[in-house]
């Protein structure tokens, strides 16, 4: 392979998805649990993002961050800053946060209107 | 034995998190360069990929006919990753050669399973030494399979001799669960198998035997 005809090689056009202003709603029970990790500082927030990978091709992200490089789009829910990364707005819009209080596979859920199927641990969807 | 011209694509995978995404997405683990699968969700191929680490950036060197399937699985999951994929099969030509051989600067060999994979510049190529039967016989002999033939999107991985390119404890991908679920149950459903001319159904058809995928 010759990388000078690598470097002038055509790209591949990558299509970036329509941005939409996401709406998400948090459950009675996730705001508890987030109230618990966030204590008293509202200046965190909660980074609710979306990877490629996973068994069913994207996989769910959630941290708490100070600040974020991603092009995010912010929302104050009950208090809780929320940003959504604008690259993966289309498949976060009108998802439930929800927190499922168990022994095993407990945790925070996300429940995805979007989604065709997920996979069985609940982290994954396609 | 010998050399033969492939129909082959070459991607060119640029950016800091373009190993993680091949990672995430297939079926072995990246480290480096290596072959791996493209699966969809119920664990059928999309594409067979050799992953060359070229250091500036990897290439992805798998079957023509399932490139733009491959493009269409993978740009829709750069979610805001730094990779960025260009096409350089047009400046290229991909050989494979059954031994190890010498070739021209500005040319690239990389071992597989199947051989030594050649890509190469236009007019730098090595000549192909090998006609398409013999090829067949090659790979029969030595039960390679091969895309188009065993490797198609009928078959998952294991059922067309490809289990040594899925890496048992990597962690996630797509198909994944499926094809865990096949090990653990030891249900794999089909085979590849070598058997003596005649052969019904046979993939690959060489001048004694053949190669076919059978249940099991």
């Amino acid at each position: 392979m010759d990388c000078n005809t690598c470097d002038s090689a055509p790209a591949v056009q990558v299509h970036a998805p329509e941005v939409v202003n996401a709406m998400l709603t948090i459950t009675d029970k996730a705001k508890e649990m987030l109230s618990g990790a966030f204590g008293d500082d509202r200046s965190h927030a909660l980074l609710v993002g979306v990877l490629s990978g996973g068994c069913s091709g994207y996989m769910y992200d959630l941290q708490i961050v100070e600040s974020t490089d991603q092009d995010c789009q912010e929302l104050t829910i009950d208090g809780f800053r929320v940003l959504i990364p604008n690259a993966t707005s289309h498949l976060l819009d009108g998802i439930e946060i929800d927190y499922v209080d168990r022994l095993m596979g407990g945790g925070f859920k996300i429940n995805n209107p979007n989604a065709e199927s997920s996979c069985g641990c609940g982290e994954s969807f396609s | 034995m010998g050399v033969v011209e492939l129909d082959g694509y070459v991607l060119i995978v640029r950016g800091k998190d373009a190993s993680a995404f091949i990672n995430g997405l297939s079926t072995n683990k990246i480290e480096g360069t290596c072959t791996t699968v493209f699966t969809n969700s119920i664990a059928k191929i999309i594409d067979m990929v050799d992953v060359i680490d070229m250091g500036l950036f990897s290439a992805l060197v798998g079957h023509g006919p399932n490139k733009d399937a491959l493009l269409s699985h993978l740009i829709p999951r750069i979610l805001g990753q730094d990779v960025q994929i260009a096409d350089a099969s047009e400046s290229n030509v991909v050989l494979l050669s059954t031994e190890d051989l010498d070739v021209e600067n500005g040319v690239t060999k990389v071992q597989t399973f199947r051989g030594w994979l050649v890509i190469s510049p236009h007019g730098k190529e090595p000549g192909v030494t090998m006609s398409d039967s013999e090829f067949t016989d090659w790979r029969v002999e030595n039960m390679i399979p091969h895309p188009g033939f065993e490797i198609t999107n009928a078959n998952h991985p294991y059922a067309c001799g490809l289990g040594l390119l899925v890496h048992e404890d990597k962690g996630c991908y797509i198909g994944q669960e499926i094809l865990a679920r096949m090990k653990s149950r030891g249900r794999q459903g089909k085979e590849l198998t070598r058997e003596k001319n005649p052969v019904n159904d046979a993939t690959s058809i060489g001048s004694t035997h053949s190669l076919v995928i059978r249940r099991c």
